[in-house]
């Protein structure tokens, strides 16, 4: 009997201790997950197989977007696409953008390419900067105590253990930062399909040799990837990787692999659905394994 | 001042073999410390430029942006947001142009809306300017959000289509809307023509509620209730019923007939007066399962009733015999609808699929309230007619989507009255294909072709044309709902 009033209360009493997030990525998730620990119940929006660009709205998102509390984002226009239109549809005033329950990453860092002309000749140029800081673990533990905060404005009376939960990931990255630029020292660089990995390359002290993309949202075209190979030609040394995601065609990569004699990885740039930290540093450990300089 | 002491150091060292050993010591000494000097300068300049490169951010760019709402904006953003969209067609038919005036004049119970002042089909053979798009759209307040949405048609004629505010701090999942707006019944009556897969209207969208589908002046209140893992969104809506297909009021009756002649002196009964709106009220129900990531599928259903419709009927250009008749009552239109969405999740689309399926009815109940030979007032008169469309796009490369279409009006098409069916009208349907290039974010060229075997004044008409369509949008271009 004791049991069943303890399971009651429970039901009753549960969805009120677990604070509903809603992040757009699974890196966001990851975030969300690590600093609020037992305190949160996540739900991530866009899956790591598919660019996060290219998402539509969709009912379910709005189902998940009607009942959260706090919306983690990238931002910086990354889920520009999608994202207004699903928190329009979810009529939830707490989570809209200059309220609490909206947060965005990309707002809490410095961004690289701030400032570019809004000039779509450019192709779909985020003016705001690059949105994609989270593959930078020194800027992800930055963005890890901004959210400890607003998880503490949020709920106060925990506000100690996001605190806590916020250094600890810090820390981690900290202490694993070092190792990885080891690995990836004396590497070639890289040439990227998109920007969306510049912020590990900028963290490991690596060259970003140039994109697939002639501009950003284009698809590769032939001219630019023989001028492209020309460029890494010329420059002799040390060979660097071409890196494409999982869901970019792989056509462009290959073709300048076949022109410049560097070699392909494919890596993701976000962990997979519902990681935790360790996961996150997997991933990074990937792509510094892949950067790293061939024996 | 450092900088002449170095040449004159320089010049003192170039003279040093006529200098003495000592003097030579403390010139190469004095020459070293600054040589280190300015190694020291140029290493801090370097430094310093290495950490501005590696936080260029930390430039004005983005942080007054994220000190106002917590999101990081493109620093060109204006208030409130302005887009435009182009859109341009190729036109071509086997009806020598004629074949966008048969689409008007469809065999249905709704007359063409000739009245409202521009006929919106109207295109002619070889290349037209389409309707080009004007959109703002601004948060005016922590509580309120605005649209305003028009649209400047080629001959430079402006038009107000749509212009709300939506409430934004509610609770419950409560939502207002008020303003001029597109009704949230039904799929696709909610999307701009930008947004349409097709170049042109659907048949039962065009036929039972007109070429913009159902938009009016007014009040919604919807609602997200909390329904577990299914998305719920209920909605209701008052609106003006301001020269809708079956809610238009203050019609009135000429004295003369459109043949010029006067009425004839057997002429009984009148129109009610215009009664105070909202004339016209619709619910609106959608549903959504949670299919996880690749799938999304959602149910929809609505029902609209006005209080008061009136329509005149005067054919007599046409047909000197006619009589001028002028019904009242009120109408009624009810639909279904269906959209599927698979996200295949790989490069520019490829793979996606969508399916819509819609079906409408309408029902307009209505009794002769004038007649010019007088005997027909009173005489109830019922009219019916239904319709669907039913179409899917499928993306069979990186940015190229195929797309086919099947829409049909008049399933049941007539008007009955107690002693029998006066009028009855037959099926129009058509079949449309579609291929389009999306070339980037914010442009896309469309190839269509589509064969009508529509019926026009109870002729049977096969109507074919193609269209080659440019669409390109500039400016903000906000994100499209589901």
């Amino acid at each position: 009997m004791k049991r069943l009033w303890l399971f009651l209360f429970l039901l009753v009493a549960a969805p009120a201790w677990a604070l509903e997030v809603v992040a757009t990525t699974s890196s966001m998730g990851m975030l969300a997950r690590t600093v609020g620990g037992p305190r949160v119940k996540v739900t991530e929006l866009a899956p790591p197989d598919r660019d996060a660009h290219m998402l539509q709205a969709r009912p379910s998102m709005m189902r998940a977007l009607r009942d959260a509390q706090l919306v983690v984002a990238v931002g910086a226009e990354l889920e520009i696409g999608w994202l207004p239109a699903a928190m329009n549809g979810a009529a939830n005033g707490a989570i809209l953008p200059g309220r609490a329950g909206y947060f965005e990453a990309a707002a809490q860092v410095p961004l690289l390419d701030a400032g570019q002309a809004a000039d779509r000749a450019q192709g779909d140029v985020h003016p705001a900067g690059n949105p994609h800081v989270n593959l930078d673990p020194a800027r992800m533990a930055t963005i890890a105590k901004a959210l400890a905060e607003r998880l503490a404005q949020l709920d106060a009376a925990h506000a100690a253990d996001y605190r806590e939960r916020a250094k600890g990931f810090a820390a981690a990255v900290e202490e694993k930062l070092p190792a990885w630029k080891q690995k990836t020292a004396g590497s070639g660089g890289a040439v990227l399909y998109h920007k969306d990995g510049a912020y590990l390359l900028h963290a490991l002290g690596l060259t970003l040799h140039g994109m697939l993309e002639p501009v950003p949202g284009v698809a590769p075209t032939a001219s630019h990837l023989e001028a492209l190979a020309g460029k890494l030609r010329g420059r002799g040394g040390r060979q660097g990787v071409i890196v494409h995601t999982p869901y970019q065609p792989p056509a462009g990569a290959e073709k300048l692999a076949g022109l410049s004699g560097w070699k392909v990885a494919v890596l993701p740039i976000d962990p997979p659905a519902g990681a935790d930290a360790n996961a996150y540093f997997a991933l990074i450990a990937r792509w510094a394994e892949a950067l790293a300089p061939s024996k | 001042m450092q900088r002449n002491s170095l040449w004159v150091a320089v010049a003192l060292a170039l003279a040093a073999p006529l200098a003495q050993a000592d003097d030579l010591k403390a010139l190469r000494e004095e020459v070293a410390q600054l040589k280190k000097s300015y190694e020291d300068r140029i290493a801090a300049l370097e430094k310093r430029l290495a950490d501005a490169e590696a936080r260029p951010a930390t430039t004005a760019a983005s942080a007054p942006v994220v000190a106002g709402t917590g999101q990081v904006g493109a620093g060109s953003a204006f208030n409130p947001q302005i887009s435009l969209i182009l859109d341009g067609v190729y036109f071509h038919d086997n009806k020598g142009g004629g074949s966008t005036e048969m689409y008007e004049h469809i065999d249905g119970i709704n007359h063409s809306h000739e009245h409202e002042g521009h006929a919106h089909g109207e295109l002619e053979r070889g290349f037209n300017l389409r309707e080009t798009e004007l959109a703002f759209s601004a948060t005016v307040s922590p509580h309120f959000d605005a649209t305003a949405l028009m649209t400047v048609s080629r001959d430079g004629d402006v038009e107000l289509e749509e212009a709300y505010f939506d409430t934004r701090s509610l609770p419950y999942g409560l939502k207002v809307r008020g303003g001029k707006f597109l009704s949230g019944i039904g799929y696709l009556n909610a999307q701009h023509p930008h947004q349409w897969d097709f170049v042109d209207q659907n048949l039962p969208y065009r036929t039972l509620l007109g070429e913009h589908g159902l938009v009016d002046t007014g009040l919604r209140l919807s609602w997200l209730p909390k329904t577990g893992n299914w998305f719920t969104q209920l909605g209701v809506e008052f609106l003006q019923g301001n020269e809708q297909t079956f809610a238009s009021s203050g019609e009135e009756i000429a004295d003369v007939r459109a043949d010029g002649a006067p009425l004839a002196g057997t002429a009984a009964g009148e129109l009610a007066g215009k009664k105070s709106g909202p004339r016209l009220t619709t619910v609106f129900a959608k549903f959504g399962p949670d299919l996880g990531i690749n799938h999304a599928l959602q149910f929809g259903g609505w029902y609209a009733r006005s209080s008061q419709h009136q329509e005149v009927h005067d054919h007599s250009a046409e047909n000197p015999v006619a009589l001028v008749t002028a019904l009242q009552g009120k109408g009624k239109a009810w639909g279904l609808d269906a959209v599927y969405k698979y996200d295949a999740g790989r490069y520019g689309g490829q793979g996606n699929v969508k399916l819509v399926g819609e079906y409408l009815r309408l029902n307009k109940d209505l009794k002769v309230a004038f007649h010019e030979g007088g005997t027909l007032v009173g005489t109830p008169f019922d009219f019916v007619q239904d319709g669907f469309v039913v179409q899917g796009t499928y993306g069979f490369l990186p940015y190229w989507q195929a797309g086919v279409r099947y829409d049909a009006t008049g399933l049941t098409n007539k008007v009955d009255m107690p002693s029998g069916s006066p009028w009855k009208g037959n099926k129009s349907d058509r079949w449309t294909f579609a291929l389009t290039r999306h070339i980037d974010h914010f442009s896309l060229l469309r190839l269509q072709a589509s064969r009508g075997n529509l019926w026009v004044e109870g002729a049977k008409e096969n109507a074919n044309q193609i269209f080659l369509q440019y669409q390109h949008s500039l400016g903000a271009h906000g994100a499209h709902s589901f």
